[in-house]
Protein backbone atom coordinates (compact mmCIF):
# COMPACT_ATOMS: atom_id res chain seq x y z
CA UNK A 1 0.00 0.00 0.00
CA UNK A 2 1.18 3.11 -0.71
CA UNK A 3 2.16 5.79 2.12
CA UNK A 4 0.17 8.64 2.16
CA UNK A 5 2.44 10.93 4.02
CA UNK A 6 4.93 10.68 1.35
CA UNK A 7 2.48 11.15 -1.49
CA UNK A 8 3.51 14.17 -3.48
CA UNK A 9 0.82 16.86 -5.37
CA UNK A 10 1.31 14.35 -8.58
CA UNK A 11 0.38 11.30 -6.53
CA UNK A 12 -2.53 12.66 -5.27
CA UNK A 13 -3.72 13.54 -8.57
CA UNK A 14 -2.81 9.87 -9.95
CA UNK A 15 -4.71 8.65 -6.74
CA UNK A 16 -7.94 10.64 -7.70
CA UNK A 17 -7.48 9.56 -11.37
CA UNK A 18 -7.86 6.36 -10.33
CA UNK A 19 -10.53 6.92 -7.96
CA UNK A 20 -12.06 8.45 -11.05
CA UNK A 21 -11.16 5.34 -13.22
CA UNK A 22 -12.96 3.30 -10.13
CA UNK A 23 -10.05 1.59 -9.10
CA UNK A 24 -11.00 0.04 -5.95
CA UNK A 25 -7.48 -0.06 -4.36
CA UNK A 26 -7.69 3.53 -4.51
CA UNK A 27 -10.58 3.63 -2.66
CA UNK A 28 -8.59 1.36 0.04
CA UNK A 29 -5.88 3.17 0.34
CA UNK A 30 -7.81 6.35 0.91
CA UNK A 31 -9.91 4.68 3.64
CA UNK A 32 -6.27 3.75 4.97
CA UNK A 33 -5.97 7.53 5.04
CA UNK A 34 -8.35 8.87 6.15
CA UNK A 35 -10.88 6.82 7.96
CA UNK A 36 -9.54 7.52 11.43
CA UNK A 37 -9.71 11.36 10.79
CA UNK A 38 -13.48 10.69 9.38
CA UNK A 39 -14.36 9.17 12.19
CA UNK A 40 -12.35 11.36 14.61
CA UNK A 41 -14.49 14.12 13.48
CA UNK A 42 -18.10 12.39 13.28
CA UNK A 43 -17.44 11.49 17.05
CA UNK A 44 -16.63 14.84 18.01
CA UNK A 45 -19.88 15.94 16.47
CA UNK A 46 -22.25 13.10 17.12
CA UNK A 47 -20.76 11.98 20.83
CA UNK A 48 -21.31 8.10 19.25
CA UNK A 49 -19.29 5.52 17.90
CA UNK A 50 -21.81 3.38 16.05
CA UNK A 51 -23.40 6.90 14.77
CA UNK A 52 -20.14 8.22 14.14
CA UNK A 53 -18.83 4.55 12.10
CA UNK A 54 -22.38 5.03 10.46
CA UNK A 55 -20.97 8.28 8.95
CA UNK A 56 -17.82 6.64 7.88
CA UNK A 57 -19.71 4.38 5.18
CA UNK A 58 -21.88 7.60 3.52
CA UNK A 59 -18.77 9.47 3.61
CA UNK A 60 -16.85 6.63 1.74
CA UNK A 61 -19.66 5.72 -0.13
CA UNK A 62 -20.34 9.67 -1.36
CA UNK A 63 -16.74 9.45 -2.37
CA UNK A 64 -17.07 6.37 -4.34
CA UNK A 65 -20.18 7.22 -6.05
CA UNK A 66 -19.95 11.42 -6.66
CA UNK A 67 -15.64 11.49 -6.98
CA UNK A 68 -16.85 13.64 -10.31
CA UNK A 69 -18.16 16.14 -8.05
CA UNK A 70 -14.66 17.23 -6.71
CA UNK A 71 -13.41 19.87 -8.22
CA UNK A 72 -9.73 20.46 -8.10
CA UNK A 73 -9.48 23.85 -8.86
CA UNK A 74 -11.50 24.88 -6.14
CA UNK A 75 -9.07 22.67 -3.27
CA UNK A 76 -7.45 19.87 -2.62
CA UNK A 77 -9.16 16.27 -1.37
CA UNK A 78 -8.83 16.37 1.75
CA UNK A 79 -11.04 19.41 3.03
CA UNK A 80 -13.78 18.45 0.52
CA UNK A 81 -13.88 14.46 2.48
CA UNK A 82 -13.78 16.67 5.73
CA UNK A 83 -16.56 18.82 4.73
CA UNK A 84 -18.90 15.63 3.60
CA UNK A 85 -17.66 14.31 6.75
CA UNK A 86 -19.13 17.42 8.74
CA UNK A 87 -22.47 17.80 6.82
CA UNK A 88 -23.17 14.32 7.09
CA UNK A 89 -22.58 14.60 11.12
CA UNK A 90 -24.73 17.57 11.38
CA UNK A 91 -27.10 16.22 9.30
CA UNK A 92 -27.60 13.25 11.95
CA UNK A 93 -27.24 15.60 14.98
CA UNK A 94 -30.30 17.73 13.27
CA UNK A 95 -32.50 14.11 12.57
CA UNK A 96 -32.11 13.42 16.63
CA UNK A 97 -33.00 14.85 20.02
CA UNK A 98 -30.97 13.82 22.42
CA UNK A 99 -27.89 15.36 21.43
CA UNK A 100 -27.63 18.38 23.30
CA UNK A 101 -28.40 16.09 26.22
CA UNK A 102 -24.97 14.12 24.80
CA UNK A 103 -23.17 17.07 24.27
CA UNK A 104 -23.52 18.70 27.78
CA UNK A 105 -22.42 15.29 28.72
CA UNK A 106 -19.28 15.65 26.67
CA UNK A 107 -18.82 19.17 27.73
CA UNK A 108 -19.27 21.57 24.63
CA UNK A 109 -17.56 24.29 26.35
CA UNK A 110 -13.97 21.09 26.37
CA UNK A 111 -14.36 20.75 22.58
CA UNK A 112 -10.67 21.27 22.30
CA UNK A 113 -9.03 19.04 24.26
CA UNK A 114 -5.52 19.99 25.68
CA UNK A 115 -2.90 18.66 23.76
CA UNK A 116 -1.40 15.62 25.00
CA UNK A 117 0.97 13.14 24.29
CA UNK A 118 0.47 11.08 21.27
CA UNK A 119 -1.22 7.67 22.22
CA UNK A 120 0.81 4.98 21.00
CA UNK A 121 0.64 4.85 17.17
CA UNK A 122 -1.27 7.82 17.08
CA UNK A 123 1.29 10.12 15.64
CA UNK A 124 2.23 7.85 13.22
CA UNK A 125 -1.79 8.02 12.05
CA UNK A 126 -1.05 9.76 8.18
CA UNK A 127 -1.67 13.38 8.37
CA UNK A 128 -1.17 14.06 11.88
CA UNK A 129 1.17 16.79 11.63
CA UNK A 130 -1.68 18.64 9.70
CA UNK A 131 -3.48 17.94 12.90
CA UNK A 132 -0.78 19.47 15.13
CA UNK A 133 -0.72 22.45 12.65
CA UNK A 134 -4.88 23.29 12.75
CA UNK A 135 -4.88 22.17 16.47
CA UNK A 136 -2.49 24.85 17.31
CA UNK A 137 -3.96 27.04 15.30
CA UNK A 138 -7.04 26.15 16.83
CA UNK A 139 -5.65 26.84 20.54
CA UNK A 140 -4.26 29.96 19.23
CA UNK A 141 -7.38 31.67 19.04
CA UNK A 142 -8.46 33.85 22.24
CA UNK A 143 -10.96 31.83 24.06
CA UNK A 144 -14.14 33.98 23.42
CA UNK A 145 -13.50 33.70 19.26
CA UNK A 146 -12.69 29.86 19.97
CA UNK A 147 -16.07 29.13 21.21
CA UNK A 148 -17.99 30.63 18.64
CA UNK A 149 -16.25 28.88 15.85
CA UNK A 150 -16.14 25.47 17.77
CA UNK A 151 -20.41 25.92 18.40
CA UNK A 152 -20.58 27.29 14.05
CA UNK A 153 -18.10 24.12 13.14
CA UNK A 154 -18.94 21.35 15.40
CA UNK A 155 -22.51 21.94 16.50
CA UNK A 156 -23.39 23.47 13.27
CA UNK A 157 -25.54 26.26 14.87
CA UNK A 158 -26.65 29.53 13.56
CA UNK A 159 -25.35 32.97 14.86
CA UNK A 160 -28.65 33.30 16.53
CA UNK A 161 -28.01 29.34 18.02
CA UNK A 162 -24.73 30.47 19.33
CA UNK A 163 -25.85 33.61 21.02
CA UNK A 164 -28.89 31.39 22.72
CA UNK A 165 -26.92 29.37 24.30
CA UNK A 166 -23.95 30.91 24.74
CA UNK A 167 -25.90 34.05 26.07
CA UNK A 168 -23.94 36.50 23.94
CA UNK A 169 -25.51 39.30 22.17
CA UNK A 170 -25.74 37.97 18.15
CA UNK A 171 -23.79 40.75 17.05
CA UNK A 172 -20.78 40.05 19.15
CA UNK A 173 -21.02 36.44 18.01
CA UNK A 174 -21.00 37.27 14.27
CA UNK A 175 -17.87 39.76 15.29
CA UNK A 176 -16.07 37.10 17.20
CA UNK A 177 -16.96 34.55 14.53
CA UNK A 178 -15.53 36.99 11.47
CA UNK A 179 -12.41 37.50 13.55
CA UNK A 180 -11.74 33.96 14.58
CA UNK A 181 -11.54 32.64 11.04
CA UNK A 182 -9.80 35.61 9.45
CA UNK A 183 -7.30 34.38 12.21
CA UNK A 184 -7.46 30.58 11.31
CA UNK A 185 -6.97 31.91 8.01
CA UNK A 186 -4.17 33.70 8.62
CA UNK A 187 -2.23 30.92 10.81
CA UNK A 188 -3.54 28.19 8.58
CA UNK A 189 -2.46 29.82 4.64
CA UNK A 190 0.29 27.63 3.94
CA UNK A 191 -1.16 24.38 4.57
CA UNK A 192 -2.06 23.08 1.08
CA UNK A 193 -3.04 19.57 1.56
CA UNK A 194 -1.87 17.23 4.29
CA UNK A 195 0.94 15.09 2.27
CA UNK A 196 3.10 18.16 1.97
CA UNK B 1 -10.23 27.59 5.43
CA UNK B 2 -12.82 26.81 7.61
CA UNK B 3 -12.56 23.20 5.87
CA UNK B 4 -9.55 22.24 7.33
CA UNK B 5 -10.99 22.55 11.01
CA UNK B 6 -12.20 19.06 11.12
CA UNK B 7 -8.19 18.34 11.53
CA UNK B 8 -8.95 19.78 14.67
CA UNK B 9 -10.00 16.89 16.35
CA UNK B 10 -7.90 13.68 17.06
CA UNK B 11 -7.82 10.75 15.31
CA UNK B 12 -10.07 7.73 15.64
CA UNK B 13 -9.30 4.29 14.59
CA UNK B 14 -12.42 2.53 13.15
CA UNK B 15 -12.50 -1.28 14.03
CA UNK B 16 -10.82 -2.96 12.20
CA UNK B 17 -13.43 -5.30 10.71
CA UNK B 18 -15.30 -2.00 9.05
CA UNK B 19 -12.82 -1.34 6.39
CA UNK B 20 -14.44 -4.37 4.19
CA UNK B 21 -18.22 -3.71 4.76
CA UNK B 22 -17.56 0.09 4.09
CA UNK B 23 -15.58 -0.37 1.02
CA UNK B 24 -18.15 -3.34 -0.47
CA UNK B 25 -20.98 -0.93 0.27
CA UNK B 26 -19.57 1.59 -1.32
CA UNK B 27 -18.72 -0.05 -4.53
CA UNK B 28 -22.05 -2.39 -4.63
CA UNK B 29 -23.29 1.26 -4.58
CA UNK B 30 -21.58 2.07 -7.26
CA UNK B 31 -21.75 -0.50 -9.47
CA UNK B 32 -26.06 -0.11 -9.25
CA UNK B 33 -25.47 3.72 -10.68
CA UNK B 34 -27.29 5.01 -13.51
CA UNK B 35 -24.07 4.72 -16.81
CA UNK B 36 -23.46 7.74 -17.61
CA UNK B 37 -24.25 8.97 -20.94
CA UNK B 38 -20.91 9.79 -22.83
CA UNK B 39 -20.77 13.58 -23.63
CA UNK B 40 -20.90 13.08 -27.09
CA UNK B 41 -23.58 11.14 -27.07
CA UNK B 42 -25.24 13.80 -24.56
CA UNK B 43 -23.94 16.29 -26.96
CA UNK B 44 -25.61 15.00 -30.12
CA UNK B 45 -28.75 14.14 -28.24
CA UNK B 46 -29.14 16.86 -27.12
CA UNK B 47 -28.58 18.66 -30.71
CA UNK B 48 -30.76 16.41 -32.06
CA UNK B 49 -33.88 17.58 -29.69
CA UNK B 50 -32.96 21.09 -30.06
CA UNK B 51 -32.98 20.13 -33.95
CA UNK B 52 -36.50 18.74 -33.54
CA UNK B 53 -38.01 20.93 -30.85
CA UNK B 54 -36.70 23.93 -33.98
CA UNK B 55 -38.51 22.09 -36.84
CA UNK B 56 -42.30 21.92 -34.57
CA UNK B 57 -41.32 25.27 -33.25
CA UNK B 58 -40.91 26.15 -36.59
CA UNK B 59 -44.14 24.95 -38.22
CA UNK B 60 -45.67 26.03 -35.14
CA UNK B 61 -44.80 29.80 -35.71
CA UNK B 62 -45.57 29.28 -39.79
CA UNK B 63 -49.06 27.83 -38.16
CA UNK B 64 -49.57 30.97 -36.34
CA UNK B 65 -48.68 32.99 -38.60
CA UNK B 66 -51.19 31.75 -41.27
CA UNK B 67 -54.10 31.60 -38.79
CA UNK B 68 -52.99 35.70 -37.42
CA UNK B 69 -53.36 36.31 -41.43
CA UNK B 70 -56.50 34.73 -41.52
CA UNK B 71 -58.28 36.64 -38.52
CA UNK B 72 -56.98 39.95 -39.74
CA UNK B 73 -58.43 39.49 -43.52
CA UNK B 74 -61.39 38.53 -41.84
CA UNK B 75 -61.34 41.35 -39.78
CA UNK B 76 -60.71 43.75 -42.51
CA UNK B 77 -63.95 42.14 -44.53
CA UNK B 78 -65.91 42.80 -41.56
CA UNK B 79 -64.56 46.72 -41.16
CA UNK B 80 -65.41 47.25 -43.96
CA UNK B 81 -68.55 45.61 -44.20
CA UNK B 82 -69.13 47.64 -41.44
CA UNK B 83 -68.26 50.80 -43.31
CA UNK B 84 -70.86 50.25 -46.13
CA UNK B 85 -73.82 49.89 -43.56
CA UNK B 86 -72.18 53.41 -41.50
CA UNK B 87 -72.05 55.18 -44.73
CA UNK B 88 -74.92 57.92 -45.26
CA UNK B 89 -74.49 57.19 -49.62
CA UNK B 90 -75.43 53.31 -49.01
CA UNK B 91 -78.29 52.19 -50.64
CA UNK B 92 -79.59 48.30 -50.19
CA UNK B 93 -81.78 46.17 -52.05
CA UNK B 94 -82.33 42.70 -51.80
CA UNK B 95 -83.23 40.15 -54.55
CA UNK B 96 -85.06 37.27 -54.13
CA UNK B 97 -84.96 34.53 -56.86
CA UNK B 98 -84.56 30.72 -56.96
CA UNK B 99 -82.52 28.57 -58.24
CA UNK B 100 -83.53 25.04 -58.76
CA UNK B 101 -86.42 25.22 -57.00
CA UNK B 102 -85.07 26.78 -53.80
CA UNK B 103 -85.80 30.26 -52.88
CA UNK B 104 -82.47 32.58 -52.65
CA UNK B 105 -81.79 36.22 -51.40
CA UNK B 106 -78.77 38.79 -53.35
CA UNK B 107 -78.78 41.84 -50.79
CA UNK B 108 -76.37 44.76 -52.21
CA UNK B 109 -75.07 47.80 -50.61
CA UNK B 110 -74.10 50.25 -53.37
CA UNK B 111 -71.56 52.40 -51.55
CA UNK B 112 -71.30 55.70 -53.81
CA UNK B 113 -68.79 57.08 -51.72
CA UNK B 114 -66.29 54.41 -52.79
CA UNK B 115 -68.45 53.24 -56.15
CA UNK B 116 -68.89 49.90 -54.75
CA UNK B 117 -71.27 46.70 -54.22
CA UNK B 118 -71.26 44.24 -51.28
CA UNK B 119 -72.54 41.51 -52.90
CA UNK B 120 -74.10 39.09 -50.48
CA UNK B 121 -75.99 35.97 -51.20
CA UNK B 122 -77.34 33.04 -49.41
CA UNK B 123 -79.14 29.65 -49.94
CA UNK B 124 -78.17 28.84 -52.95
CA UNK B 125 -77.74 25.43 -54.58
CA UNK B 126 -74.78 24.21 -55.65
CA UNK B 127 -73.60 25.02 -59.29
CA UNK B 128 -73.44 21.89 -61.33
CA UNK B 129 -69.72 20.81 -62.39
CA UNK B 130 -68.64 23.42 -65.00
CA UNK B 131 -70.37 25.87 -64.89
CA UNK B 132 -70.61 28.91 -61.74
CA UNK B 133 -72.79 31.67 -61.07
CA UNK B 134 -71.93 35.46 -62.72
CA UNK B 135 -73.44 38.66 -61.27
CA UNK B 136 -74.08 41.22 -63.62
CA UNK B 137 -74.34 45.37 -63.50
CA UNK B 138 -76.96 46.41 -65.98
CA UNK B 139 -75.75 49.57 -66.93
CA UNK B 140 -76.95 52.01 -69.84
CA UNK B 141 -74.24 50.38 -72.27
CA UNK B 142 -75.51 47.02 -71.47
CA UNK B 143 -74.16 44.55 -68.93
CA UNK B 144 -70.82 44.32 -67.28
CA UNK B 145 -69.70 41.26 -65.65
CA UNK B 146 -69.45 42.19 -61.82
CA UNK B 147 -68.56 38.96 -60.26
CA UNK B 148 -67.98 35.17 -60.93
CA UNK B 149 -69.31 32.83 -58.19
CA UNK B 150 -68.75 28.98 -58.34
CA UNK B 151 -71.07 27.68 -55.30
CA UNK B 152 -69.79 24.40 -54.61
CA UNK B 153 -71.54 24.23 -51.14
CA UNK B 154 -74.79 25.96 -50.41
CA UNK B 155 -72.92 28.42 -47.66
CA UNK B 156 -73.75 32.29 -48.29
CA UNK B 157 -71.17 34.06 -50.33
CA UNK B 158 -69.95 37.68 -49.56
CA UNK B 159 -67.69 39.84 -51.68
CA UNK B 160 -66.94 43.82 -52.32
CA UNK B 161 -66.65 44.87 -55.88
CA UNK B 162 -65.98 47.56 -57.68
CA UNK B 163 -68.47 49.73 -59.81
CA UNK B 164 -68.22 50.09 -63.61
CA UNK B 165 -67.33 53.75 -64.68
CA UNK B 166 -70.77 53.71 -66.86
CA UNK B 167 -74.46 54.33 -64.97
CA UNK B 168 -75.71 51.16 -63.16
CA UNK B 169 -79.20 50.61 -63.59
CA UNK B 170 -79.64 47.14 -62.39
CA UNK B 171 -78.50 43.88 -61.57
CA UNK B 172 -78.59 40.46 -63.20
CA UNK B 173 -77.21 36.65 -62.14
CA UNK B 174 -77.23 33.98 -65.33
CA UNK B 175 -75.43 30.60 -65.10
CA UNK B 176 -71.79 30.39 -67.14
CA UNK B 177 -69.01 28.14 -67.92
CA UNK B 178 -67.46 28.48 -64.26
CA UNK B 179 -64.55 30.64 -65.89
CA UNK B 180 -66.89 32.99 -66.52
CA UNK B 181 -68.13 34.71 -69.64
CA UNK B 182 -67.61 38.36 -71.13
CA UNK B 183 -71.47 38.33 -72.30
CA UNK B 184 -74.81 36.51 -70.93
CA UNK B 185 -75.51 33.47 -72.28
CA UNK B 186 -76.41 31.04 -70.25
CA UNK B 187 -79.92 31.13 -68.19
CA UNK B 188 -80.70 34.06 -65.99
CA UNK B 189 -81.71 33.81 -62.84
CA UNK B 190 -83.03 36.85 -61.89
CA UNK B 191 -82.94 40.55 -63.88
CA UNK B 192 -83.98 43.43 -61.79
CA UNK B 193 -84.00 47.24 -62.00
CA UNK B 194 -82.46 49.32 -59.46
CA UNK B 195 -84.08 52.24 -58.24
CA UNK B 196 -81.87 55.34 -57.80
Amino acid sequence: MTDPQRLSQGDQRRLLARLRARDETALGELYDALAPWVVGLAFRILQDDDEAEEVLGDVFLQIWTRIEQHDPRRGPLVPWILRISRNRSLDLVRRRQRWWARADRAGMNRLLEAEEAPEPGEAGVPGWPVHREVHAALAALPEEQRTVVQHAYFGGLSHSEIARRTGMPLGTVKTRLRLGQQRLEQLLAHVKDWWE
Amino acid sequence: MTDWLGMAVRPRAPRPDLKQRVMARAIAAGQVRRPRIPLGVAASLLLLSLSVAAVFGGSEVLRLRRERDALAARLAGTRDTLDFLRRPGSRVYQIAFETAGRPGTLTIIADSATHRWLVACHHMTPNAPGEAYQVWFLTEAGPVSALVMPMRDPGPMIAAIPMPAARVVGAAMSVEPEGGSPEMRGPTIFKQRLDS
